[in-house]
């Protein structure tokens, strides 16, 4: 997605500036960036609450009635809050659900919560945002792994191309939409995106994978899972795929084909009940067709360790470090305004190196407080080599950044709870950022919570907002300029909830939202003409405001033992503005290519004879984008996934996958144009094998 | 709080808020071992087993789980669930949820003389003439018993739960 997007939007600029259609969408599309951001501690670490020894119904059943007097009613390890009572807008899509929707990555697993709009741009790149402002290069949206953040700071977003993994070894995804900056720091603006992969010790044993068809052509993927010693678990993984191109509208190719591949490690160790130690790591590869010619090279990797420690019932603390590493090569077409060759092509790369330490303690005080605090320290190191049509000054930054965060949720009433807390950061960019919020939860009944929550977030500048020049200094006119006094977006938003579990069989959650924006960034233009008589360059600024509002509905319906419903329907208004007396030569369109409407309709049959089959139905409303002040859309769709998997003995699993069946290709993103890449109907074949 | 934001369990909340009903689900159907019902209980030799829950079903799925593929008495079992006590009338065992048990007068006038073992979860279950009432003692399920109800339904209970749970007579002599 990167190299598109900063390809397309190069490509926009020029043609904009020969005169043809204006097309500023890609460089407005590059929206600003936060810096920043987050980490305690996810989930893996402190709260983890793998069950100790096996329990359940089927236990339970085949003990004596001394023997079920023994039994604790509650585990003895911290016990995380069920699901329901929540305060917050959240969907939990588990490696069942990603297995059984026949997703074969992780951002086609996005599809999965409701509470985002999943568009993808062409074989390799996706939009996904939450609430709105799902731009070319979406910044609104904070994304962990394992407790690791995955955004940029070149643009704020996250490069949804390079995150992945053996899918049948992530154990959920948390999909929370609204702020979440009081936890999470800077650009958690309108949602986070917790990731977490299973523990070693859920993974013991040899897992294989394998298969093909029309897009995704051939992958596999293997994992071997052991123990080292006794209470320490280890596994380690491999995957690989290559993907077929994409098509234009008229069907011809986008030479977009991508391929990757990737290993890691993780082990887990339990000493005691009390103390865990996580130590993992993650390398990565991929090769990726850019349409406009010439391919981008993607690698990566991490190593991140987590101790925690569980003091009491009451009292925990966990200590998180990691370090990080991405790299990018990536073709960047010439910068040509009419007959004249601004910068001739050439080749944008970007060396990453993050390195960060995350401590966090949770005890409770006077027994109607549970007070959580934490510090962190991230330093960035990036490097970029600067190809003459697009670079980033200074070529070399390193930043750091500071962060710490208290909050207390005290109760008021036996279930009542009202949530206080702010996180407090510093960067290098706008200094000290301050993000509140209040939560207030009324447990109506065991099943049923009411909620609401007024929060600050903030997105922080990134480089693009303040460090690009388009084309490079060397060019003799520069259209399009990041701007040093770039400051950071902020929000207000307002929550309201409701999650209930109606009856055994369903189970419902409503989130309605008003969001109050300022200081969105806008494209801006001195008024002064340049010696070739055009208002260039471009600049950033924050000259956008305005306000959504929306909710998200969902329902699940276990309408029989072999037969769930799940139904999903998310409705956004927008509405940014110029602020009086500023300008934005897009007049506020850039920041809202999004769909007003969306719904999904989810089938999982469980049949007779080890046949599982699973439909998924999804609507997605027109996009508008803009080209300039242009309004373009993408029309509103339906697409259909299906699959059906066959188990003829355990551990050996058949499956055929179909994806984006009711057309040929469709278009999911993008301003009209016969270079838009449309998406291909795919279909492919798996085999799985575990012992 | 804060820790569900940040983690959240399991995507269902039935699994983590329902040990204790799952621990609870299990007694019910040991209870059956352990209860010795008169003929007359059942109209015919082909009749299920039939476990009733009346109002809200705090058990979840854990109840179906623990009777699937099980028999009690040589009958297969059947799970009822309904908020009317009419539909409670061919059960052998009835589940009282709390929000039952300020009318359980009401409901057991229509259960009438039916040999039923009555159990649920509320304090005044055994007061109004349920016969196995469950509570909690510190983080353990415990329940109590009254015996002289039990008689009068023409249910015969086993030592061993007599033995276990705690005896009440609500109705001994005053």
């Amino acid at each position: 997605m990167r190299r598109d997007k900063v390809l397309n939007w190069a490509g926009k600029i020029a043609r904009f500036a020969s005169g043809l259609s204006p097309h500023l969408k890609g460089e407005l599309n590059f929206k600003i960036a936060a810096t920043v951001s987050m980490m305690l501690l996810t989930a893996g670490g402190l709260f983890a609450q793998e069950s100790p020894s096996p329990e359940g119904p089927e236990i339970y059943k085949k003990m004596s009635l001394t023997e079920l007097m023994d039994l604790d009613v509650t585990s003895v390890a911290k016990q995380p809050e069920p699901y329901l009572q929540a305060p917050a807008a959240i969907q939990v899509i588990t490696g069942d659900d990603i297995a059984r929707s026949g997703a074969s990555s992780l951002p086609e697993a996005m599809r999965l919560a409701d509470n985002l709009e999943v568009a993808q741009k062409n074989s390799h790149d996706w939009a996904i945002s939450a609430r709105g402002f799902n731009t070319a290069l979406a910044n609104k949206l904070l994304v962990l792994m394992d407790g690791r953040s995955v955004y940029t700071p070149l643009f704020s977003g996250v490069f949804w191309d390079v995150q992945d993994y053996l899918l049948q070894d992530i154990d959920r995804v948390e999909v929370i939409s609204g702020p979440g900056g009081t936890l999470w720091g800077a650009n958690a603006v309108n949602g986070v995106i917790n990731i977490t992969t299973k523990n070693a010790k859920d993974t013991q044993g040899f897992y294989s994978e394998g298969g093909g068809g029309s897009q995704l052509q051939y992958f596999g993927g293997a994992r071997y899972g052991g123990t080292l010693a006794s209470n320490v678990y280890y596994r380690v993984y491999g995957k690989y795929f290559q993907r077929d191109d994409e098509v234009f509208a008229d069907g011809t190719d986008a030479q977009d084909s991508w391929n990757m591949g990737r290993g890691g490690f993780r082990v887990d160790a339990e000493p005691s009940l009390q103390t865990k130690f996580t130590l993992q790591g993650d390398y990565y590869a991929g090769h990726e067709g850019i349409t406009t010619g010439g391919r981008a090279n993607v690698s990566g990797g991490n190593v991140l360790g987590r101790w925690s420690h569980v003091f009491s019932d009451s009292s925990d603390m966990s200590l998180q470090m990691y370090y990080d590493r991405t790299h990018l090569t990536d073709p960047i077409p010439a910068s040509v305004v009419g007959p004249i060759t601004l910068a001739p092509a050439g080749i944008l790369t970007d060396d990453l190196d993050t390195f960060d330490i995350d401590f966090q303690h949770h005890f409770n005080l006077l027994d109607w407080n549970n007070i959580v605090w934490g510090l962190g320290y991230r330093f960035t190191h990036e490097v970029n080599q600067n190809a003459p049509a697009l670079a980033f000054l200074p070529p070399t930054l390193d930043h750091n950044l500071f962060s710490g965060f208290v909050q207390d949720e005290i109760r008021l009433h036996d279930n009542v709870f009202l949530t206080l807390g702010t996180k407090v950061e510093h960067n290098d960019y706008t200094g000290i950022e301050v993000e509140p919020s209040a939560r207030l939860q009324w447990n109506v009944t065991t099943n049923q919570t009411l909620w609401a929550a007024v929060s600050r977030a903030v997105r922080t500048p990134s480089r693009v907002d303040r460090d690009l020049s388009e084309p490079g200094p060397g060019a003799p006119l520069v259209l399009l300029q990041g701007n040093p006094n770039f400051q950071s977006e902020t929000v207000i938003a307002y929550e309201l909830g409701y999650r209930a579990q109606l009856t055994p069989k369903l189970e419902t959650s409503l989130s309605a939202f008003y969001n109050d924006y300022n200081n969105i960034r806008s494209t801006t233009t001195n008024s002064v003409l340049d010696a070739f008589g055009l208002p260039f360059p471009f600049f950033f600024q924050n000259n956008l405001e305005g306000e959504t509002h929306g909710f998200e509905l969902t329902a699940n319906y276990h309408l029989f033992d072999w037969w769930r419903l799940h139904g999903g329907y998310d409705l956004l208004k927008e509405d940014l503005r110029v602020k009086p007396g500023k300008s934005d030569i897009n007049n506020a369109l850039n920041e809202t290519a999004d769909p007003q409407q969306q719904f999904s309709i989810r089938s999982s049959m469980d049949l007779p004879r080890n046949i599982d089959f699973d439909t998924a139905l999804r609507w997605v409303d027109t996009l508008h984008l803009n080209n300039g002040a242009t309004v373009g859309t993408v029309p509103s769709y339906f697409e259909l996934d299906a699959r059906l998997a066959w188990r003829p003995i355990q551990d050996l699993e058949l499956s055929v996958v179909g994806q984006n069946l009711l057309h040929d290709h469709h278009p999911e993103y993008g301003f009209p144009s016969p270079t838009r890449v449309e998406i291909s109907r795919s279909v492919y074949g798996k085999i799985s094998w575990q012992f | 709080m804060l820790i569900a934001f940040l983690v959240l369990l399991a995507p269902f909340s039935l699994r983590a808020q329902s040990k204790e009903y799952q621990i609870k689900a299990a007694f019910l159907y040991n209870f059956a071992q352990f209860v010795l019902w008169p003929e007359t209980a059942f109209t015919n030799t082909d009749e299920p087993f039939r476990i009733g829950v009346l109002g809200d079903n705090p058990f979840g799925k854990a109840l179906e789980e623990i009777v699937h593929g099980e028999k009690i008495q040589g009958r297969p079992i059947e799970i009822v669930e309904s908020s009317s006590a009419e539909k409670m009338a061919g059960c052998q065992i009835v589940f009282v949820s709390k929000s039952q048990v300020p009318h359980f007068g009401d409901v057991s006038s229509k259960l009438d003389s039916k040999p039923v073992l009555t159990v649920s979860e509320d304090a005044g279950f055994i007061k109004r003439g349920g016969i196995i009432n469950f509570y909690r003692d510190g983080t353990k399920v415990r329940f109590e018993i009254n015996p002289d109800a039990a008689d009068k339904k023409g249910l015969k209970l086993g030592s061993e739960l007599l033995s276990l749970g705690k005896i009440v007579r609500p109705e001994a002599p005053k």
